[in-house]
């Protein structure tokens, strides 16, 4: 009996003690009453180094204060979706343009950004136009480019290629030659993490661009869904068949991760001799495999298609990083100065010195202090001559198409899905 | 779980031994105010706000709107979402499958008095103290198929390719909650044994059981309500499974390892269709309990029969 009070003593106590601690936790949301200041919200992780030196500058001379706030990364989109409706809504935050943005647009929450840029017309002329575009929704300007560039190339391993006799492939024969002598070399010609499946992604995106030219995919997301199942989207999927088919992948692509370090490491250990993948692989290589990266590690453009309609200098994934711009902000003007530090000397030497790369026009006089300056260059010059850039399909559409998308990617690519089903799943996803 | 129990179990075993009294009474509905608002708030408000917004479309941004019967009729259209049933259903049947055998005879053994078995056992729980993303992180890498255990053992695994295919997916995922979970029900029946009359063990060596028999026919007998227990937890934990599919294989490959409540997530917070969401939160909810009551049904357990009727 007695030790039946005591127990009910405690849950009660325990009760009490958690609705306090309950209540507590809401209050400490509330509003600081902050009339001078803007928040920037952003993406956390070890760029943030730049964003928080370029909030320093801005309230050195500004009498509105920027804050920064972050959100680590893997939460980012869901946390964002939470807020931006509520009073905790940032006034400036960061984003992948295109789809990841439009749903804000259809809301009516952003601000056009076309006014500032009539004002100070640096702010779109001082940025590669093909980067620039991809945060333009319906005609009208969004987002300011805020970080770098990272187009999808396609790496190798210097040392198996030579040991195998193989170049960095030219053209698409090219490329199914150097499968057949890997492959007689003992050597998986291709890493492909497909286990997180936008790496599979990407050998999508270039094939339908070289084959088809970027308008296919701009016709499909526009809406037109027949352009899936036109007859250039049917060669596209032959050719991922045929590159499939052959072996180019192994067989066991599907259990690999990019993220965990596994289709990297194939890479720099000489068990795969390819990988295609977004720039960011240099700086992965760097950090895991050094020597690697210093000596081997090797990359180029991807291939041609003969016969195909896509430029070779065409380039597909993430153009760039944005900052976008609430429309209820009570310092629109703030905001506008604040921007304007995109395309300054001081961010560009930032960014470069933290191994990004920005996209503005007066990067190049800065590339020799890169930290990879050569690599830098390479990429730099491929950005600015590209003809088209389309971002990433899964960032292109809106996310509720990024599940069904991925999903019909694998089964397709692992042969559970024939290419009428997929051609079927791609109409079906909910475009623009 | 336990809350619920004590009370039966305290009016109905210990009655007989060690009666409190006329006098105690039962607590009054006071005591229970706390634990009470705490479930009101916390699980019948949100249970009820996810009712109606499984009639609603929303996107998080706009406010919701009426959508009438559309969530419901696209969820019944959809073949992932039928798929996802069966796959929840599967988990479920096949882990309470594995993990029910292996747990009797894990507790059973280790409610004895062998050498070494105090360390044994304490080795042995260890899985349970780890949490469940650190162990899926950590199987993943052990299942790597390149640089992990498939790659030492080819003559088991072929190429490695576990995550690649529905069946090695299931697999792996039925093994890993297996090694996690089996502790928990293991002690449960460890502790099931131990209260097991000795009684009942010596007078069957007198009639010349020997230990498979008293096994069979005293042991399982005697466990009979923890083995509704540790199943209704495996019932509810398996059609609840989250963490290790987000982790281990993401509902893939494609959506063949895509369960009910993953592609509830799938559907709330990357695809920010909350409306669909909440009517698969609110289609799991119903299905779960189905389940569970046709189990306590099955089993009697409702009725709660004592073991030690004519002791």
């Amino acid at each position: 009996m007695k030790q039946r009070t005591r127990f009910s003593r405690t849950v009660v106590g325990g009760a009490a003690l958690s609705l306090m601690l309950s209540l507590s936790g809401c209050g400490a949301g509330s509003d600081a009453a902050d009339g001078d200041t803007i928040h920037v919200l952003v993406y956390g992780d070890a760029a943030n180094k730049v964003e928080k030196e370029l909030v320093a500058t801005f309230n050195e001379t500004s009498k509105v204060k920027a804050v920064l706030d972050t959100i680590p990364g893997a939460d980012y989109q869901a946390k964002l979706q939470t807020i931006i409706n509520s009073k905790q809504a940032p006034d400036v935050f960061f984003n992948w343009g295109g789809g990841s943005i439009k749903p804000f647009v259809d809301a009516g929450l952003l601000l056009p950004l076309d006014p500032f840029i009539a004002k100070d017309p640096g702010l779109k002329a001082k940025f590669l136009p093909s980067v620039f575009n991809s945060a333009v929704v319906d005609g009208t300007s969004y987002g300011i480019p805020m970080r770098g560039t990272q187009p999808v190339l396609l790496f190798n391993n210097g040392k198996v290629l030579k040991d195998a006799g193989v170049e960095p492939p030219e053209t698409w024969g090219d490329l199914l030659a150097a499968v057949e002598a890997l492959k007689a070399d003992g050597v998986t010609p291709i890493a492909l993490g497909g286990g997180d499946r936008w790496p599979t992604l990407m050998w999508f995106e270039y094939l339908y661009d070289r084959i088809a030219g970027p308008e296919l995919f701009r016709k499909a997301l526009d809406g037109d869904r027949e352009a899936w199942a036109s007859p250039d989207s049917r060669k596209a999927l032959g050719k991922i068949k045929e590159l499939v088919d052959a072996g180019a992948f192994g067989t066991n692509y599907d259990s690999v991760k990019f993220t965990d370090q596994g289709s990297p490491t194939l890479l720099a250990t000489g068990k795969a001799a390819f990988e295609l993948m977004g720039s960011w692989e240099y700086s992965t290589q760097q950090d895991a495999h050094p020597d690697f990266a210093k000596s081997d590690l090797g990359y180029s453009a991807f291939p041609s298609v003969e016969g195909g309609k896509g430029d070779r200098a065409n380039l597909v994934g993430n153009t760039n990083n944005f900052y976008s711009v609430l429309k209820k902000t009570k310092h629109p003007q703030a905001v506008a100065e604040f921007l304007k530090l995109m395309y300054s000397d001081q961010f560009v030497k930032a960014q470069l010195g933290i191994g990004n790369l920005p996209t503005t026009t007066n990067t190049e006089r800065f590339l020799d202090t890169a930290a990879s300056p050569e690599f830098a260059k390479f990429q730099y010059d491929m950005v600015k001559a590209a003809p088209a850039f389309q971002l990433s399909w899964d960032q292109a559409y809106p996310q509720s198409a990024a599940t069904p998308m991925y999903q019909a990617l694998q089964q397709f690519f692992n042969g559970s899905m024939d290419e009428d089903a997929f051609i079927e799943a791609m109409r079906a996803l909910p475009a623009s | 779980m336990t809350r619920t129990a004590t009370p039966s179990a305290a009016d109905g075993t210990f009655d007989k031994a060690d009666s409190p009294g006329i006098g105690a009474g039962r607590p009054g509905f006071l005591w229970a105010a706390p634990a009470a608002v705490f479930f009101a708030l916390f699980a019948i408000v949100p249970l009820i706000m996810v009712a109606v917004l499984s009639f609603a479309r929303w996107d998080g941004l706009s406010s919701p709107e009426f959508a009438g019967l559309d969530n419901w009729k696209l969820l019944f259209d959809d073949p992932v979402m039928i798929k996802s049933l069966w796959l929840s259903v599967l988990l479920t049947v096949l882990g309470v499958l594995v993990q029910t055998p292996l747990s009797i005879l894990l507790g059973v053994w280790a409610a004895g008095h062998q050498r070494n078995r105090a360390v044994l056992s304490a080795i042995y729980f260890v899985p349970m103290l780890l949490s469940v993303a650190a162990v899926s992180v950590l199987w993943r890498a052990v299942l790597d198929p390149n640089f992990g255990v498939p790659a030492q053992a080819t003559w088991l695994f072929g190429d490695g390719n576990l995550f690649g295919t529905q069946a090695g997916a299931i697999g792996v995922l039925v093994f890993v909650s297996t090694w996690q979970f089996t502790p928990l029900h293991t002690l449960i029946y460890q502790g099931a044994a131990r209260a097991v009359p000795q009684v009942l063990y010596q007078a069957a060596q007198i009639d010349g059981a020997g230990t498979v028999r008293q096994f069979v026919h005293i042991t399982l007998p005697q466990l009979r309500n923890s083995i509704i227990t540790s199943m209704i937890l495996m019932v509810v934990g398996g059609l609840t499974t989250f963490d290790t599919v987000l982790i281990l294989t993401q509902g893939g490959p494609g959506s063949d390892t895509t369960i009910s409540a993953y592609y509830m997530y799938q559907k709330a917070f990357k695809s920010f269709d909350y409306g669909s969401a909440s009517a698969i939160a609110l289609l799991l909810v119903l299905v779960s309990t189905l389940i569970s009551l046709i189990v306590v049904r099955l089993s009697g357990y409702d009725k709660m029969r004592s073991t030690m009727e004519g002791l």
